[in-house]
């Protein structure tokens, strides 16, 4: 794994208040939390914050309903059968990527949160003014393309957070990117549009009704269902882009999401040649390199056996997709 | 009582600790990333991952889950084996003023032995805490610390060779009764008694019903574990401890100020931090500060003072 956790221009970890300045819902899936951070805050593309979450407030369904319900003779309301079993008190401190970062001003760290059990769920519905107790920027970071060449950045789902702070990264750098996203649906996609996106069906080709957030290189739309953008997943529209818009110029890979999504990912690169980092999610205990639960295979030469386990909070959770030994 | 007035100082063994506050074996990893968060030679002493011969990689993940008011691990004793921890990791902890304990485990009664006595004669090892909650291969696996002959046999082989360092013996809670092993290490030669290591515990996706670890079994420690090391610790100082005047680190779900008083109470002389660390890098300093407070609003002036001060049950 490429090892730059300890960058010299990368802020010490440490562990802090941070207030939530703004909140929206981005797409149904997710909710985009924008954090304030002290001014010498610096943190990379790939970093992430360790955040500590209380048990969900309600569930999601019961927090629908109101007590006013009842005076108007409704239901009370009340979490009932599985539902209450979901309101656990997480005991670690839940990871989440840094999404953005933005330095301009007062600092701010964005981070995209994706509500899928009591943790981040907790996270999800925290107001304007609330603070979060947060431990970061803690783990490795991308690394820019080494030469010219085009990056194209695959994110997908659960797990495309970095892909946004990578984008504006290489876009200050003067570097060519492009970025695919995938999802399930449009509605499951982390932005906003000006009018519903175009299908595209087998073309693959940057969405032009993008209100919000602003990405600034260009963003082709991958969806499952295939109303909106290229019918398929991330890495098929990548590939795609790459036939029909780049022929034989160099690329680097770089990818976010899912798991299966990463090794298509990985594979896509081995045909092409290309370099290939992927951000990788495991478990954490600590996140800080000390209970060592985080664990991947990666390849080691130098090794016996020829793999070595790695700590994805320390030595990831950025990877090059090379080395990861795939199970 | 003012909180200058306090003395945190504590003494097991030949280690002066100027303060109760620990961290435990597996959970501060060798010190070095806690150090980025404060200055290590703020706490009692560091405890570090266990240390085995040779180096060990652990289980296959998922290693760690967590569960209702805990976490149950099965790491696998992963360390970077004796070699590279006195060529490394002792190196760089004597940069702090801070006592070092090193945690060692072992597959068979010669390997402790050899890990110890090394460690014995290193620079910068104040003590040596045996993990005695492996498996002994020459038994067919049974824990060498849960009967109470081959535990003092252990303890005996080691004690030979340990003659500088502070021997600590890290006592199993899957005992029937603590006392019995408690009684077995301390008639062997320890030092000082630490307890209680993770409890056997284990963990089914109901879903999947997968085991939740690799491993399938795994410790559980954590806040759930709690009420039982304060048991486990009450009975082995009325029982062995306090008699004998062995000092007792104490450990198992200390995650607050009010924990730490709470252990001494029960008889602890010290206690570590584990869990508590993952929840907050910064727990054991923070703990530092929080005991002087206590002390003072009891009007206590030596954290000493309080080891074992608990009332009888019933009394008013
Ligand atoms: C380096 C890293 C970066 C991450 N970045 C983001 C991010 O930017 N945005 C975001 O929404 N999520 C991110 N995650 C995933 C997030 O940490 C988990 O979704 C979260 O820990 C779940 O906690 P919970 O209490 O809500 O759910 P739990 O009640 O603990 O679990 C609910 C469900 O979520 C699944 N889950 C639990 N932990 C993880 C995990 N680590 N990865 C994937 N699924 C998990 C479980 O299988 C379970 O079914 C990241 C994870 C890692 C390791
Ligand atoms: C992730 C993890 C790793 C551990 N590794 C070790 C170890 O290597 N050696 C050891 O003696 N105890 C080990 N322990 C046990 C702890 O030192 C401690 O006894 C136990 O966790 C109870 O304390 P706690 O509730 O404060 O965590 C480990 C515990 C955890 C959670
Ligand atoms: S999460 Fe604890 S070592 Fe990585």
């Amino acid at each position: 794994m490429a090892q730059p956790a300890t960058q010299p221009d990368v802020s010490p970890r440490r562990r802090l208040e941070m207030p939530v300045l703004d909140r929206r819902d981005a797409g149904s899936d997710y909710v985009r939390l924008v954090l304030g951070a002290p001014d010498d805050w610096i943190s990379r593309p790939g970093q992430f914050l360790n955040v500590r979450c209380e048990s969900a407030p309600r569930s999601a369904a019961a927090s629908e309903r109101r007590p006013l319900d009842y005076e108007d003779g409704g239901e009370w309301p009340q979490a009932t059968g599985l539902e209450l079993g979901r309101r656990r008190w997480p005991v670690v401190r839940r990871p989440l990527s840094i999404s953005r970062l933005d330095r301009r001003g007062r600092v701010r760290v964005e981070i995209l949160v994706r509500p899928v059990g009591s943790g981040t769920q907790w996270l999800a519905s925290r107001p304007v003014g609330a603070t979060l107790d947060v431990v970061g920027p803690l783990g490795n970071c991308f690394t820019p393309p080494a030469d010219d060449r085009l990056a194209v950045l695959v994110g997908g789902g659960c797990g495309m957070a970095p892909i946004f702070g990578l984008a504006d990264y290489l876009a200050d750098l003067g570097r060519e990117a492009v970025f695919v996203v995938g999802a399930p649906a449009v509605a499951q996609v982390p932005m906003r549009f000006k009018r519903p996106p175009e299908a595209t069906g087998d073309v693959a080709r940057p969405c032009p009704t993008i209100l919000e957030p602003h990405v600034p290189v260009p963003t082709v739309l991958a969806t499952e269902d295939g109303a909106g953008g290229f019918r398929g997943t991330a890495v098929a529209a990548a590939e795609r882009w790459l036939d029909q818009a780049v022929a034989d110029r160099p690329v680097a890979f770089y990818g976010c999401g899912p798991e299966p999504m990463l090794r298509a990912l990985a594979a896509l690169a081995e045909r092409r040649r290309a370099p290939c980092q992927v951000s990788l999610e495991q478990f954490m205990g600590c996140g800080i390199g000390v209970c060592l639960s985080c664990v991947r295979k990666m390849r080691d030469p130098g090794s016996e056996v020829g793999w070595t386990y790695r700590l994805t909070c320390r030595d990831g959770p950025v990877a090059d997709a090379a080395d990861i030994v795939w199970e | 009582m003012a909180q200058g007035d306090i003395d945190l100082g504590v003494q097991v063994g030949s280690i002066a600790m100027k303060n109760p506050i620990a961290t435990a074996s597996g959970c501060g990893g060798y010190g070095e990333e806690l150090a980025e968060f404060y200055d290590l030679g703020r706490l009692g002493a560091i405890v570090t991952k266990s240390i085995t011969l040779q180096p060990r990689e652990g289980h296959p993940p998922p290693r760690l889950v967590e569960v209702r008011a805990g976490m149950l691990n099965a790491i696998g004793l992963a360390n970077v084996g004796l070699d590279r921890f006195l060529a490394e990791k002792l190196p760089a902890l004597a940069r702090f003023d801070v006592p070092v304990i090193v945690n060692v485990a072992g597959s068979t009664p010669e390997e402790y032995v050899a890990v110890c006595a090394a460690l014995d004669a290193a620079d910068g090892v104040a003590g040596i805490e045996l993990n005695v909650s492996c498996p002994n291969v020459k038994r067919g696996g049974m824990e060498f610390g849960v009967a109470p002959e081959p535990l003092a046999a252990l303890v005996e082989a080691v004690r030979e060779k340990v003659t500088r360092a502070t021997l600590i013996v890290k006592l199993s809670p899957n005992v029937t009764d603590i006392a019995v092993t408690a009684k077995a290490a301390a008639d062997a030669g320890a030092d000082a008694l630490s307890l209680v290591n993770t409890l056997r515990g284990m963990a089914i996706d109901p879903w999947t019903g997968r085991p939740a670890l690799t491993n399938t079994v795994g410790g559980l420690s954590g806040p759930a574990i709690k009420p039982v090391a304060i048991y486990m610790i009450r009975r082995v100082w009325e029982e062995v401890a306090g008699p004998r005047h062995l000092p007792v680190i104490g450990l198992g779900g200390v995650q607050f100020a009010e924990d730490v008083i709470e252990f001494l109470r029960a008889g602890a002389t010290a206690v570590s931090v584990g869990t508590a660390n993952f929840v907050d890098p910064q727990t054991c300093v923070t703990l530092v500060d929080g005991v002087r407070e206590g002390l003072a609003r009891l009007g206590v002036s030596s954290a000493r003072d309080l080891v074992g001060r608990m009332q009888r049950g019933g009394e008013t």
